[in-house]
């Protein structure tokens, strides 16, 4: 399998739409309605198995909730860090880990904390890494 | 062919090309030594023994069905499979030489598993019959 990185992107849209609630880019937007997730860009390792099997993937998506001083926004968050549950992150991008087959499998792997801004105002947001193989 | 890249290895096992799983890939041909060293010798002397090679591999495990890496290798367990080697993936030629061989697959790792890395497998296998060709 040699990955093609627009049906990766496409697929992690997909997985983080099935969180309530949660608006999702797999192309970085001019303006963002809250909360939101954005997949970012491939960084793309070549070669992790003979014949062109394999490639290995890092993908960060960008979680935005809200202003850093609303207890909302606060609060969604909790939910979306948690590692299981109907708004956590990783659940739902690990709820289909092929992504609908354009990849072998895939992992979140970290989320650090982090803010953002926009429209001018600090954000609350978070930076997950996915581990994409395929 | 030159000096080349380690990443197009073809590994066949049987009639199944499992290239696709493999990491790494390492033949190891070795014939033991035999110690002839005589009263007029001033040094040790040999002269070549039995081959005694081997064939490592790292492969991401896989499950999915009876040709899956993990069926051929764990089926076999016990007994031989005959194994391919060839250096670039596509024909084989005088500079793209094949490295068949009859493995005895003594030992396999079903589970070998971390939590932040795919499945994998590392095995070595002895070599019970080797045979380089130049043509397929």
């Amino acid at each position: 399998m040699s990955m093609v990185p627009s049906n990766v992107r496409n697929g992690l849209k997909t997985n983080l739409t099935t969180i309530t609630g949660l608006r999702c880019f797999d192309i970085i937007p001019d303006s963002v309605p809250l909360p939101a997730a954005v997949v970012g860009q491939l960084d793309l390792v070549f070669d992790t198995s003979m014949a062109r099997g394999l490639d290995t993937a890092e993908i960060e998506i960008l979680l935005i909730v809200g202003r850093m001083s609303e207890r909302a926004g606060q609060n969604k968050l909790d939910g979306y860090l948690a590692g299981s549950g109907s708004s956590s992150i990783k659940a739902a991008i690990e709820a289909d880990k092929t992504l609908g087959g354009a990849c072998s499998t895939l992992r979140v792997t970290t989320a650090t904390a982090g803010t953002i801004t926009n429209a001018g105002a600090d954000m609350l947001a978070y930076r997950y890494q996915v581990e994409v193989i395929g | 062919m030159a000096i080349f890249m380690g990443n197009q290895v073809a590994v066949i096992v049987g009639t199944t090309t499992i290239s696709t799983f493999v990491s790494s890939v390492a033949l190891n041909r070795e014939v033991e030594a035999v110690e002839i060293t005589s009263m007029t010798n001033t040094s040790r002397n040999y002269i070549g023994g039995l081959e005694a090679s081997s064939l490592s591999l790292e492969l991401f495990n896989d499950f999915d069905g009876a040709t899956s890496v993990n069926a051929l290798f764990e089926n076999a367990l016990g007994t031989k499979l005959n194994i391919k080697l060839i250096p670039v993936t596509g024909t084989v030629t005088a500079s793209n030489p094949s490295y068949s061989m009859s493995c005895y697959i003594g030992s396999w790792q079903p589970i070998s598993a971390t939590p932040d890395s795919p499945s994998t497998a590392s095995v070595t296998f002895p070599v019970t019959a080797l045979l380089k060709s130049t043509s397929a």
